[in-house]
């Protein structure tokens, strides 16, 4: 005798509920107990909440909570052909530019690549002493040999924050033109960030298979696109009205406002954008170790794995090196550009 | 100076609120203004405004804030549009024109300066000058020679390749003028242009642009809440208040001859010796005939103040008054003490506006 049985008596379901196939649901461990064991005094302290299990103590044919987890998986299965056939051919090139970037940052011999990237800080940053920061850093990990390892993450990174921003920032301004398209993208915007991270490799895992390179390319974008689009938005509503009132009484059209006068004047939000997106990638590179993604992530699950604990500090740092010089190496890019429009 | 009206506005009304068009109608059935905030929640922006702005003159619409005056000149160039109304730029209604009529009337027709100045601040000054003339596809080494000759006219020579933030304010609203004469545009308006600048610095800008206006002769309409600078700049004058016209007209004529106690609140607080001059005071010649007992002779454009100056403040000195040389008229120290007193300034009450 259930708690919730006379409320179906009343209701008048009970042939509903005896015709459904009572017996022939697998039965719990909760159920098991409940029918070795002796009915015991019940009071109404112990008054169960009218979950989907107790309603179903009660009446065989209604849902259990275990249905709408296998409803969900079902229905994910179901879809996930049609999805693949849709999202396979779609998301292929992300394969091929992980793997070209891979393989790029790989075969490129150390002396080679330890100039061209401080080349690069220099250029983003104009500053000396971060040049000497970030090849003094990257010398250090090529001692412990952890350079192959870093180069993979620096790849993928690469790869990821570049087409975060390639879609995220015309995802921002279209939602810094129109109110209704913010109101809807915000949801979702909050909903990716709050996501736990290892929840978007679930999904991913059923779609495609664990060896493509594509998998954790999603995994990264979906999780670091956010910031980007975010602050693209927020720059472009934040430039001054005054401004754009004399852009329009000198007849400037849409176009011209946007490049010549927004898009400028909303960049250091929009870096500010950057910066966080890249940083995101790089936390989300590590946990794509666990499908696949190469890189120093490995190298921590290896120390988790194999309890070596040698092994997952020093790359745990590693990427902590990493982390400093990306973020440094922005930042200082960030600090040009805002020195260049003071207002 | 011609007489022809380039820019005609006829009974222009603007309402603010969801929905004008009914509350337009309230207006027109003669509610006033704070009756039509409360009981309909719109806001009344300006009524039935008439003004005819001339050729090669400056144009000033004075008002306190909130009266209506950055609404109005923003019809102009239809940065806002008129609940009702039209606005005739060259015989043209500009109310009529579509998207690119519009955008090639802001390019060609009308340029603005601002009270912000507005600068771009990721452009330097010459770039920024050239804005106007760069937004219509001029190349950019041809907009930059153009907007360092107008740098140079507004006194910033060599300043062209420094970045806005790093001039002052009064530098930064000569970049905004300059800007606005790189466009080569016949008609200027400018939004309380001076007014966020120090008193010293608004002195010099309005001598800048008095002196640009004796060569270039644009039609200039000009912003402000300040009847000092109105009356030094203006050669016509609209006083705006709650968003209609108390009155226009030439504005020595409305300082002598204020037709509203609001009006002569305000200018019965004018230094009448600065602004009056002896055109308006003097009494024309009697059957042209010239008098010889005169202590000298003056002009018909000098201030009263450097009369008193130069009658060292006797009041019974006579002068004869000429126009390129010739005697127009005689000017009695005496009725020149008399115009300096307002005309309702012992009045008590007249305060209350």
């Amino acid at each position: 005798m259930a708690t919730y049985d006379p409320l179906f008596n009343i209701l008048g379901l009970r042939n509903w509920c005896d015709s459904g196939s009572a017996g022939s649901t697998p039965a719990s461990m909760a159920d098991l107990l409940v029918s070795t064991g002796v009915d015991k005094e019940t009071s109404i302290l112990d008054l169960p909440f009218p979950s989907l299990d107790a309603l179903n103590e009660a009446c065989g044919a209604f849902w259990q909570s275990r249905d709408v987890t296998t409803g969900v998986e079902g229905g994910f299965l179901a879809m996930k052909d049609a999805l693949r056939v849709v999202l396979d051919p779609l998301t292929q090139p992300l394969s091929w530019i992980l793997e070209g970037a891979l393989y790029l940052f790989q075969s490129t011999p150390w002396f080679i690549m330890v100039p061209l990237l401080a080349l690069v800080v220099y250029f983003a940053s104009k500053s000396i002493k971060l040049v000497g920061f970030v090849v003094v850093c990257l010398i250090g990990l090529a001692f412990v040999d952890l350079y192959d390892h870093a180069m993979q993450t620096l790849a993928i990174i690469f790869v990821c924050a570049f087409l975060c921003v390639l879609f995220g920032v015309p995802i921002g301004i279209a939602m810094s033109r129109s109110n209704r398209l913010q109101r809807i993208t915000i949801p979702i915007l909050d909903m990716l960030q709050t996501l736990p991270p290892f929840v978007y490799l679930i999904p991913l895992i059923f779609l495609f298979s664990v060896t493509e390179p594509k998998l954790y390319g999603i995994a990264i974008i979906l999780y670091a696109i956010v910031p980007v689009i975010r602050l693209t938005d927020l720059g472009i509503r934040l430039v001054d009205k005054d401004v754009i009132e004399a852009a329009d009484s000198f007849g400037m059209t849409d176009q011209q406002k946007l490049f010549g006068v927004q898009i400028p004047l909303a960049l250091p939000n929009i870096m500010a954008g950057v910066n966080q997106t890249i940083m995101m990638s790089l936390a989300m590179v590590v946990i794509a170790s666990l499908v696949s993604a190469p890189g120093l992530g490995v190298l921590v699950l290896r120390g988790i794995r194999n309890l070596e604990l040698g092994v997952g500090l020093v790359s745990g740092l590693a990427i902590v090196l990493l982390a400093i010089i990306l973020d440094r190496v922005t930042k200082a890019a960030l600090a040009r550009v805002n020195a260049a429009q003071k207002q | 100076m011609s007489d022809k009206v380039q820019v005609s506005i006829r009974n222009l009304y603007k309402i603010f609120g969801t929905n004008p068009q009914e509350a337009l109608r309230y207006v027109l059935g003669g509610m006033s203004k704070a009756d039509l905030l409360k009981q309909h929640g719109h806001v009344l922006g300006l009524k039935d405004i008439n003004v005819d702005i001339k050729e090669g003159e400056i144009t000033v619409i004075m008002g306190l804030s909130g009266s209506g005056k950055s609404t109005l000149i923003r019809h102009l160039n239809r940065l806002i549009e008129p609940t009702s109304g039209e606005v005739f730029v060259d015989g043209d209604n500009v109310l009529d024109y579509g998207e690119d009529k519009l955008r090639e009337l802001r390019r060609q027709v009308m340029s603005m300066v601002f009270q912000k100045f507005a600068l771009l601040p990721h452009r330097t000054v010459a770039e920024n000058a050239g804005t106007t003339l760069g937004v219509r596809g001029v190349a950019k080494m041809d907009y930059l020679k153009e907007a360092d000759k107008w740098l140079d006219r507004v006194g910033l020579r060599g300043f062209g390749n420094h970045y806005p933030h790093q001039l002052s304010g009064g530098m930064q609203q000569r970049v905004g003028i300059a800007r606005a004469l790189t466009s080569n545009s016949p008609i200027m308006l400018m939004d309380e242009a001076f007014s966020a600048l120090d008193p010293l610095i608004r002195t010099d800008m309005q001598d800048l642009l008095l002196e640009l206006q004796k060569e270039l002769h644009k039609t200039i309409v000009f912003i402000t809440h300040d009847l000092d600078e109105a009356l030094k700049l203006a050669d016509h004058l609209v006083i705006l208040k709650d968003g209609f016209v108390v009155q226009q007209g030439e504005p020595q004529h409305i300082l002598l001859h204020p037709n509203d106690p609001y009006i002569e609140d305000f200018v019965s607080d004018i230094n009448r010796a600065r602004v009056l001059r002896v055109r308006s005071i003097m009494a024309p010649l009697t059957k042209g005939l010239v008098p010889t007992d005169t202590h000298g002779e003056i002009n018909i454009d000098d201030t009263l103040e450097s009369m008193i100056a130069k009658s060292g403040g006797d009041t019974s000195y006579t002068y004869l008054v000429t126009r390129d040389g010739n005697p127009v008229g005689t000017l009695d120290m005496s009725s020149l003490v008399l115009a300096l007193v307002p005309r309702v300034a012992s009045e008590e009450g007249a305060r209350q506006y």
